[in-house]
């Protein structure tokens, strides 16, 4: 179930009468909660249903057997288990086919071959890499003592499959959310206005700003690039960075206002990705809560930045390709990986740099500004390298950036989207704020009605049809 | 909260009565339609004479005329001297004098004939295709691709790709993903191709469509079920139908078979579609058959994922959805189908040179090969002329 459907306003409206309904009633809240998520999900897939459940189940159960084992070796004995057949899970799903294909092309260098057995990928189930990483946080949270309420299996299955973040997040830590499950929810207590705001800023940029950048320029380019010239090609780059961040964020912030109308407070994803000025300030800003899991349950494990700078450049590598590789089995995602992993390397030299006169050109007004668009052109080539189906085209892509050529795609409409899915990142956000608190004021019904005026003209603005969330893929 | 609720329901009640009807009316058939296709009609016939989706139309007019409309059929009524594509509007197409919207062309006496044609058992695995004729000096050809998302994921692209390398070939994109010919309530074909085409005179359609169509539709409030033997007569009307739109400009079509599915129920429905589109245009002489599967079967005709490369590597012939091609896959068949288009000898060389992340493709024979059962001398594109590396199951040309 699409986030911009009918289907799904029908359901979200349906679950927030019932589950303010029975809110008093917390294990029957919760219940109804889970069944609303199974639902939600089953929609998309029910055969896919058994294996949610059963990740879910199976977290529950070595969490509690974390929990309540009283040796160091036992806990870390059921965290190895727990996590091992977590990633074996995501790994089957995943990346089982690409590893095949890999092991048949190295095999061919030596022994040319063909394989003698029909291969066959397995469906990738929705959301695997999202519900697997929630899975691993609860046992690790376990693990470390950061859960330090008993774990109610319940709780656990509502955990890993709470429908606004089940497809594609943000990553909840189990720390964060088990313990919002222990507390009775209050009506009272939930910013409307701001999760109204939430779920209008997601649908504008996702139904406006990224489907029209998807269709209108996006597409085209990456689908044949040689048929466009330098001025087209790097408006697609810089249309697909705008693209992605709406896309996501547009979906995140759909999710995070769901969920607060539910009286669940989900974990920022996203804070003007484009407005950091180092790769280390825009890993704190873009998908927040992935380059957080990484951080803290591989970056940290691998040795963080504790073992020395050769060390440390190892793992921010290593952590970069893994966080390539998450987005998808291609070469294309670890490459991108591998060009953040060294974006990180870089500025972890340039900034422990003791010159002087380097020191006090890294403080310049002027060289933030020059920071941040180096930086934003270095994060775009990445963005080719993710988007293109193959190295084919995102050399082809980098090519037609050298051939002169005027622009056909930037018709006033996709210039305006562009200009709004990038500069909108500038937006004071106090302007929300004021604008929170401005509808406060309103008389509900007129609220309401505001409301439903700016769905309606997003989707007069939007083009036909819904396209998927880019991160549904993940 | 509630308050909120009851405004915002209220108010988006009235403001998208006609969007909710439209809705429901493309829902297929099922208990959902049924609740909500007479509640949705009921909402919107009381609430239209407030004049609200009136309104709402004339504003969506308005978008189209500063071009926020991707809607072909509302720019081309609304602007008659200007046409964009559905997929983007990255259209290489120059387009004027688009044809008024909603004209159906009289289907031509062959093609009645073919929509009452007795369907075909199968679909066989070798069709020849009639050579088209060479590009003269100086001019180019024009092919629209058409279609649902068989066209625009892997096939049209690669397809595209392909032929930009070809500047005797001028590729015009008229595909839109979602769609079919099952179902003229939510995209009706008849109105939309003529519309994304405007007045471009392609000479070849290449049409990719029928994926979406293995589902039940309502006709004069009669549920067809899907196979059954109204449903077959009447989507074998609507293919007729379609063939005769594409071809009312003077152009040849291409009609794309689709490939063995990877889900056995969903593969009975499209051997269905597929069985009925091939009936249609089995009785075309303008029309050809592409069998797809020749490409990416396996030896049996079965759905195969990947291929074995010469160098012992895999490659990806279909998505993992199991549906679409993947560009790999679509590249097994690009030589041939290039040298349909343009049969001339320097496309063969410049097939040659194409780079290509597809290692099957150098295998493929850059000659078509001429059939010993076509007294016309036409191209085969069966398994016969599969790429030699796909051959470790037997498919040895």
């Amino acid at each position: 179930m699409l986030f911009p459907t009918v289907e799904y306003a029908l359901f979200f409206l349906a679950v927030l009468s019932i589950a303010w309904s029975v809110y008093r009633f917390p294990k029957v809240h919760k219940g109804f909660l889970l069944l609303a998520s199974y639902a939600f999900y089953g929609f998309w897939n029910w055969t896919f249903l058994p294996l949610l459940i059963g990740i879910s189940v199976f977290a529950g159960v070595v969490a509690k057997f974390i929990q309540h084992s009283n040796s160091r070796g036992a806990r870390n004995a059921w965290l190895a288990v727990g996590v091992t057949v977590c990633l074996v899970v995501l790994g089957y799903f995943k990346y089982s086919t690409f590893l095949l294909a890999n092991w048949f092309a190295f095999r061919g260098w030596f022994a040319p071959s063909p394989p003698r057995i029909p291969i066959i990928s397995p469906l990738l189930p929705l959301g695997i890499s999202f519900f697997v990483f929630h899975a691993i946080s609860l046992l690790v949270d376990c693990h470390r003592g950061k859960v330090t309420e008993p774990v109610e299996l319940g709780d656990a299955l509502l955990y890993v499959a709470f429908f606004p973040q089940l497809i594609a997040g943000p990553i909840l830590r189990a720390s964060r959310f088990l313990p919002q499950l222990a507390v009775r929810r209050n009506p009272d207590a939930i910013r409307v206005n701001r999760a109204f705001l939430l779920i209008l800023s997601g649908l504008f940029k996702k139904v406006v700003i990224s489907n029209m950048l998807a269709t209108r320029l996006v597409e085209p380019v990456f689908s044949v690039p040689r048929s466009f010239g330098a001025a087209d090609t790097l408006l697609a780059i810089y249309g697909y960075a705008a693209q992605i961040y709406c896309d996501f964020s547009g979906y995140t912030d759909i999710a995070v206002g769901c969920a607060l109308l539910l009286g669940f407070h989900l974990p920022r994803n996203f804070n003007a990705p484009y407005k950091a000025t180092n790769p280390q300030e825009f890993w704190r800003r873009w998908h927040i809560s992935l380059s957080r899991w990484l951080r803290d349950y591989l970056y940290f494990p691998l040795g963080g930045s504790r073992k020395g700078p050769l060390r440390t450049g190892f793992n921010l590598m290593l952590t970069m390709l893994l966080g390539g590789l998450w987005h998808g089995a291609a070469w294309t995602f670890v490459a991108w990986g591998g060009l953040h992993g060294l974006l990180l390397v870089v500025y972890r030299l340039w900034s422990r740099s003791t010159w002087h006169e380097l020191i006090a050109i890294h403080n310049s007004t002027a060289w933030r500004w020059i920071a941040r668009i180096l930086l934003f052109h270095a994060v775009c080539a990445g963005w080719v390298l993710f988007r293109a189906p193959s190295f084919e085209v995102a050399f082809d892509v980098f090519r037609r950036l050298a051939v002169p050529g005027a622009t056909t795609l930037a018709t006033t409409p996709v210039c305006i989207v562009l200009f709004l899915g990038l500069a909108g990142q500038y937006m004071p956000s106090r302007w929300g704020n004021a604008l929170e608190v401005e509808l406060g004021r309103w008389p509900a019904l007129a609220r309401g009605a505001a409301l439903a005026v700016v769905i309606a003209l997003i989707e007069i603005l939007g083009p036909t049809g819904v396209a998927a969330f880019i991160y549904f893929q993940f | 909260m509630f308050l909120t609720l009851v405004g915002f329901s209220v108010a988006i009640l009235l403001l998208e009565s006609d969007g909710l009807e439209n809705w429901a009316n493309r829902l297929e058939p099922g208990a959902l339609r049924c609740v909500a296709q007479p509640i949705a009609s009921a909402l919107n016939r009381a609430l239209r004479p407030l004049g609200i989706a009136d309104a709402r139309n004339r504003t969506l007019d308005e978008a189209a005329h500063l071009g926020w409309s991707d809607d072909a059929v509302r720019l081309a009524r609304m602007n008659p001297t200007q046409t964009m594509d559905t997929e983007t509007a990255a259209s290489q197409s120059q387009t004027s004098h688009a044809p008024s919207a909603g004209t159906r062309p009289e289907s031509k006496s062959v093609l009645i004939a073919a929509a009452a044609a007795p369907i075909v058992g199968s679909v066989p695995h070798s069709v020849g295709l009639v050579p088209l004729t060479p590009i003269q000096q100086g001019r180019t050809r024009v092919v629209v691709l058409a279609g649902d998302s068989m066209m625009a994921v892997g096939f049209g692209t690669d397809l595209m790709r392909k032929a930009g390398e070809d500047k005797k070939l001028r590729i015009l994109r008229a595909f839109k993903s979602g769609t079919g010919l099952a179902r003229p309530d939510v995209f009706n074909w008849l109105d939309q191709y003529p519309a994304m085409v405007g007045s471009e005179k392609p000479d070849v359609v290449i049409v990719a469509i029928g994926a979406n169509d293995g589902q039940s539709f309502v006709v004069d409030s009669r549920v067809l079920s899907f196979g059954s033997e109204e449903w077959r007569k009447t989507y074998q009307s609507r293919v007729a139908d379609f063939l005769a739109t594409v071809e009312s400009t003077g152009a040849r079509v291409l009609w794309v078979g689709l490939p063995p599915m990877r889900s056995e129920p969903f593969n009975q429905r499209i051997s269905i579609v597929n069985r009925i589109a091939y009936t249609v245009v089995s009785h075309d002489p303008k029309a050809s058959w592409w069998s797809t599967a020749s490409y990416v079967a396996d030896a049996s005709g079965s759905f195969r994922e990947f291929a074995a490369t010469s160098n012992g590597g895999l490659v990806r012939l279909r998505t993992s959805d199991g549906i679409h091609f993947t560009e790999e896959g679509a590249s097994t068949m690009m030589a041939v189908l290039m040298r349909w288009l343009d049969p001339s000898p320097e496309s063969s060389n410049a097939m040659r040179r194409l780079p290509s992340a597809n290692p099957l493709q150098p295998r493929v024979p850059n000659r078509p090969a001429k059939s010993t059962s076509e007294t016309s001398g036409s191209l085969i594109a069966d398994r016969t002329k599969a790429p030699a590396s796909l051959a470790h199951r037997g498919q040895e040309p």
